[in-house]
């Protein structure tokens, strides 16, 4: 056995992922905020636009690490949850790349990205395909996916790096193909920093 | 497939017999014709450069004997499968005078591709051998999974490629499983192929290797590639020896980017 993702996604469904009225999350305990996908995107689209030549790797690593930031937070509250606990680790017997399964398989569920694992080798290097994500008919230049690229690292970071705060970026997640610029999938590459 | 052999066929004819090269087909695939469109006989082959000989008769659609060199039944007809060099000359009619196989045509291409598997030293010895390989640079994959996938499109008689995770995560497919719900199909297999390894495990039996679903004539054929399962989807079952036959070496390769 090793966890299945449509019984996660079927699962995890359920959960509702309103805010309270404190704006969190009850199940994770994270801050929701109900935003149009859009927001971000045209956010990102012109912060990257407005960078001068010489800072948009800089501009870029900044999307990326508050999509990080979100991504430790939520993937943590997400893995340690109870609904998780209940759907994905009666399923999980290969440790943290079954757990690493359920999570791309929650990410599913919830309309943020439909996006599973291709390899894995534990501890060292992990490649995902994505074929839907926040960034996919996004506006802007050359590969964007910051989302999904934070959250991936962010993702690896919990599941083999050490705990919080000391694991924090252990990892760093490229992307190398990208359906915003036309590629059938998006193609994602998580290795050591 | 069968007009590809009367083409090759009818030229050699003039020549008072049905004969003609390996570079232009294969043992399986010959076989498959003649026993097909004739009653029983014998092929006879001659392998090149080293002038080794090879025999296969049939009768009725079964096979009734293989000698290769010096190997005779079932290891003799998998190693005359792994020819690649060679001319054959087929005599109609003629009978075996002795019975060293004993199976129907397709299943004896099933048995001799699992013997030759076993024979080249286990799939999963050679897997596991391409996965250290992959271990020590996983970037370097000799061609990307795609490319694989549309190779495997062509051999005739696969209708659709889709290679699933363990998870049921569908990575990738191609053919024309484009029209069925894939994300269904994905769960599906993954479900079978755990339920599948879970019994294995239990019964102590090694890991699952093959795994063939048919229904009625169509049949899928699921192997494992890395970490991942592969299921080609056929509409003909008949094909599935040849399939399995030409499918080989390209899941090995499949298997080394996932």
């Amino acid at each position: 056995m090793t966890v299945m993702r449509d019984t996660v996604v079927k699962s995890l469904a359920k959960v509702t992922v309103q805010g309270d009225e404190n704006g969190l999350i009850p199940e994770y305990e994270v801050l929701v905020n109900l935003l149009p996908v859009a927001l971000l995107n045209s956010f990102a689209e012109r912060i990257m636009a407005a960078a001068p030549p010489e800072r948009k790797a800089e501009v870029e690593a900044g999307l990326v690490r508050a999509a990080y930031e979100c991504g430790y937070h939520t993937g943590c509250g997400i893995i340690t949850s109870e609904s998780f606990n209940e759907a994905v680790m009666p399923m999980v017997t290969e440790g943290a790349k079954d757990i690493l399964r359920g999570a791309y398989a929650a990410f599913t569920a919830w309309g943020w990205a439909k996006a599973g694992i291709v390899q894995l080798k534990e501890g060292e290097r992990m490649v995902i395909r994505a074929f839907d994500y926040y960034e996919a008919d996004s506006g802007g230049e050359g590969l964007r996916a910051y989302m999904f690229r934070g959250l991936s690292q962010a993702f690896f970071d919990l599941a083999y790096a050490d705990p919080y705060p000391d694991g924090m970026d252990t990892y760093v997640c490229q992307q190398t193909k990208g359906l915003e610029v036309g590629d059938p999938y998006g193609e994602f590459i998580v290795t050591k920093k | 497939m069968s007009d590809q052999f009367k083409q090759i066929l009818s030229l050699e004819q003039k020549d008072g017999g049905l004969k003609g090269d390996l570079s232009s087909t294969n043992i399986a695939d010959l076989l498959q014709f003649l026993s097909s469109s004739s009653k029983k006989g014998v092929i006879k082959v001659v392998r090149h450069p080293d002038k080794e000989q090879g025999q296969v008769y049939f009768d009725g659609g079964e096979l009734v004997s293989a000698t290769s060199g010096k190997l005779t039944g079932l290891t003799g007809f998998a190693d005359l499968l792994g020819w690649q060099e060679g001319s054959f000359r087929f005599f109609p009619g003629v009978d075996a005078q002795n019975r060293t196989v004993g199976l129907s045509v397709q299943h004896a291409i099933l048995e001799a591709m699992v013997s030759m598997d076993h024979g080249a030293g286990n799939v999963r010895e050679q897997t596991a051998a391409v996965m250290e390989e992959r271990g020590k640079d996983m970037e370097q994959a000799v061609r990307g999974a795609t490319e694989v996938m549309n190779d495997l499109l062509e051999v005739p008689g696969i209708d659709a490629v889709v290679i699933v995770g363990r998870d049921g995560f569908v990575i990738d497919s191609t053919g024309s499983s484009l029209r069925v719900n894939i994300d269904v199909l994905g769960a599906s297999l993954a479900h079978a192929v755990n339920g599948i390894e879970e019994m294995g495990s239990e019964l102590s039996i090694d890991h699952f290797q093959d795994l063939f679903i048919e229904y009625g004539r169509s049949v899928i054929m699921c192997k494992p590639v890395g970490d991942a399962i592969a299921a080609v989807v056929t509409p003909d079952a008949s094909k599935l020896g040849i399939i399995r036959h030409k499918t080989k070496k390209l899941f090995l390769e499949l298997g080394q980017s996932f």
